[in-house]
């Protein structure tokens, strides 16, 4: 087992990362890569909260990850990589290891595009998951597993009057 | 047919209570499809399909930004259709259970599109919002659960008067055996509801072993009576 | 636990039971304006304004514009435990902690509250009342008794669980994390989960019996060939929605039965 998931979703920890995913593929740890969050204390305890107690959350700024993340890789049990952002994954697909990218949630901002009714985008983000896709990762939207997983040409061609 | 009116207020009501208020769960296919069949004069045959489809729906997780079906309307619709079948009608739980499951996916794209409203209204009203507008955000409340009872009746009536008469026409040319039939769909719901079970609680330390030992209890109790 | 960085919150005003009432009634609406660009961020601000009326200079001070500005913004969590956010969020508005630092504690409060009640509520309680009210029905239960257990048992702790939130957000402020440490919340999925577990195997087998009704002789081969179909969904990773392909499935045996 390694990670099983690499997601990013601007909620981080929530209800479809814990229950929607992580009950289907058993997952033991959550490694959540975000640099205001490893700075936090108290953000890291509520998010510690959000999690059952048998599972373990490790957080990590996006520079010193990479390395971890190595470490994560060889564990006997499944684990999901999440990040808020799109420019925090791409460090770790330069990092190397991180094959698929799932696009879990990037919601609504001034200057934002909606594509899927859980992702929008501005064109700066749009093209900074084409540079994932052009550095070797699989990029796929999809929220939660019984959904059907949108590939990133398909993604960035729709777009959804909200 | 029954009175399309108190139908429709029924569908709206509980409609509503899938997301908007007051999430009573007096939506869950258990009630709906046992008041719906009640309107219809059989609340008996309501609460097996209600049974049936509940056990459908352990399966759907309603988390908040995902797509699920909606029940509240579509059990209301269900229930009325079934129940107003006379006793012992071969298939009559099948097609209740077929009329109703269309519904709930039907009404959960009705959910999607009114959550694309909701936010098309927002939009307009941003720099209100952005104001600070006290009475734009309490009108967009108003106007998201007012477009949602309307939603939810529609989608009752509308649901209704199609598959009224298609399900009585499907009964009447039903072919199989109520043995067969009832066998199908109980089959296919049980297997849903175990999926179900497995995928929510199987984390939890020793839960295959309280469902297994619930299991033995279960048939025990058949055995003996 | 008592976050180094997190600002602790000062006294607030406090809130009549009207007030109160007003609050609580609008929780019950949170998503009443659900969309896919703020979620239920306006529901928020909703369920929040009657204490924000409480601001220096009331409805037409600025305090109060700012504040319902910043509440209306984008939010996702859990319906029920949304009254957690409400009652915490009003807590910092009302005591002045600076905007910025909520605007922060928002943020970070909505991914949890989201986790642990899909987790609590969604994949717990209410499979739970569910199933001990399927149980009922297998029992022989009047459909009356069937979904008054269900609506009572589950709204018990649904109206509690709302009540409480709004309380303890309330009164720990932006110290709300050690709230939601509370044994109930951590461990009680796993004891519900068990409960669950036990109360559907006893349960569907006997709904299946009485669902059966005079065909009853069926239900090994119910049992056996949805045991069988189970294990090949659960295979499946949740990859699929269970009531899509019984759509499918059901749709094919009546095409199949008026077509013969």
């Amino acid at each position: 087992m390694t990670l099983v998931l690499n997601r990013i979703d601007d909620r981080l920890i929530h209800g479809q990362v814990v229950v929607g995913w992580g009950q289907p593929l058993d997952v033991a740890f959550i490694v959540l890569v975000d640099d205001v969050v490893a700075e936090s204390d108290w953000e890291q305890e509520l998010y510690r909260m959000g999690v059952p107690p048998e599972m373990e959350v490790r957080f990590h700024s996006a520079a010193e990850a990479g390395p971890q993340l190595d470490h994560y890789r060889t564990e006997m049990r499944p684990g999901i990589l999440l990040t808020g952002d799109i420019a925090t994954m791409k460090c770790l697909v330069e990092h190397g290891g991180v094959r698929e990218v799932n696009v879990g949630g990037i919601h609504h901002r001034a200057g934002r595009t909606q594509h899927l009714r859980y992702v929008f985008l501005t064109p700066a983000e749009a093209a900074a998951l084409r540079e994932l896709a052009a550095l070797g990762a699989v990029v796929t939207a999809q929220d939660v597993p019984a959904t059907r997983a949108v590939p990133l040409d398909e993604l960035l061609a729709s777009r959804e009057d909200a | 047919m029954i009175e399309l009116v108190p139908l429709a207020l029924l569908g709206g009501i509980l409609g509503l209570d899938v997301v908007c208020f007051p999430q009573m769960m007096v939506s869950r296919p258990l009630v709906a499809a046992t008041l719906g069949g009640a309107m219809a004069g059989n609340a008996t045959m309501g609460v097996l399909l209600g049974v049936t489809l509940e056990l459908f729906a352990l399966a759907t997780l309603p988390f908040g930004a995902s797509r699920y079906p909606e029940w509240g309307s579509a059990s209301v619709v269900g229930g009325a259709i079934t129940s107003a079948m006379p006793d012992a009608t071969v298939g009559a739980l099948t097609v209740g259970v077929l009329a109703t499951l269309a519904t709930a996916w039907i009404g959960g794209m009705s959910l999607v599109s009114l959550r694309q409203w909701n936010a098309w209204m927002a939009r307009r009203r941003r720099p209100a919002l952005d104001a600070g507008a006290r009475g734009t955000v309490i009108g967009l409340q108003l106007a998201g659960l007012t477009a949602d009872v309307v939603r939810a009746s529609l989608l009752t009536v509308g649901a209704y008067l199609v598959l009224h008469p298609l399900a009585h026409a499907l009964v009447g040319a039903w072919t199989l055996g109520e043995s067969v039939s009832r066998g199908f769909v109980v089959s296919v719901a049980c297997a849903v509801s175990f999926t179900a079970a497995w995928t929510i609680f199987h984390s939890a330390r020793g839960a295959r072993w309280y469902f297994a030992g619930g299991l033995g209890f279960g048939f025990l109790i058949l055995v003996v009576r | 636990m008592t976050p180094t960085d997190a600002p602790s919150t000062a006294l607030a005003p406090r809130l009549s039971a009207l007030t109160w009432l007003n609050v609580f009634s609008r929780t019950l609406a949170i998503q009443g304006s659900w969309n896919y660009e703020t979620l239920l961020g306006n529901g928020i601000g909703f369920s929040v304004e009657p204490a924000l009326r409480l601001l220096p200079g009331g409805i037409k001070g600025a305090p109060f514009k700012a504040a319902m500005t910043r509440q209306s913004a984008y939010f996702n969590a859990h319906p029920y435990l949304a009254s957690v956010a409400v009652g915490a969020l009003a807590r910092t508005e009302l005591s002045g902690v600076p905007a910025d630092r909520i605007d922060r504690f928002r943020t970070a409060l909505s991914g949890p509250l989201g986790a642990v009640g899909d987790r609590l509520v969604w994949a717990g309680w209410l499979p739970l009342c569910s199933l001990i009210a399927v149980l009922c029905f297998g029992l022989g239960a009047s459909p009356l008794a069937v979904i008054l257990v269900f609506l009572v048992l589950y709204n018990a702790g649904h109206v509690s669980l709302r009540i409480w939130g709004l309380y303890v957000g309330w009164t720990r402020g932006l110290n709300v994390a050690s709230a939601l440490a509370n044994p109930v919340l951590r461990q009680g999925p796993h004891h519900v989960a068990r409960a669950a577990a036990a109360t559907a195997g006893v349960a569907v087998p006997l709904a299946a019996a009485r669902l059966l009704g005079h065909h009853v002789t069926e239900l090994g081969f119910v049992l056996g060939a949805s045991a069988v179909a189970a294990v090949v969904l659960v295979r499946l990773h949740g990859r699929v929605e269970g009531y899509k392909l019984a759509l499918v499935l059901i749709a094919l045996f009546a095409l199949v039965s008026v077509a013969r």
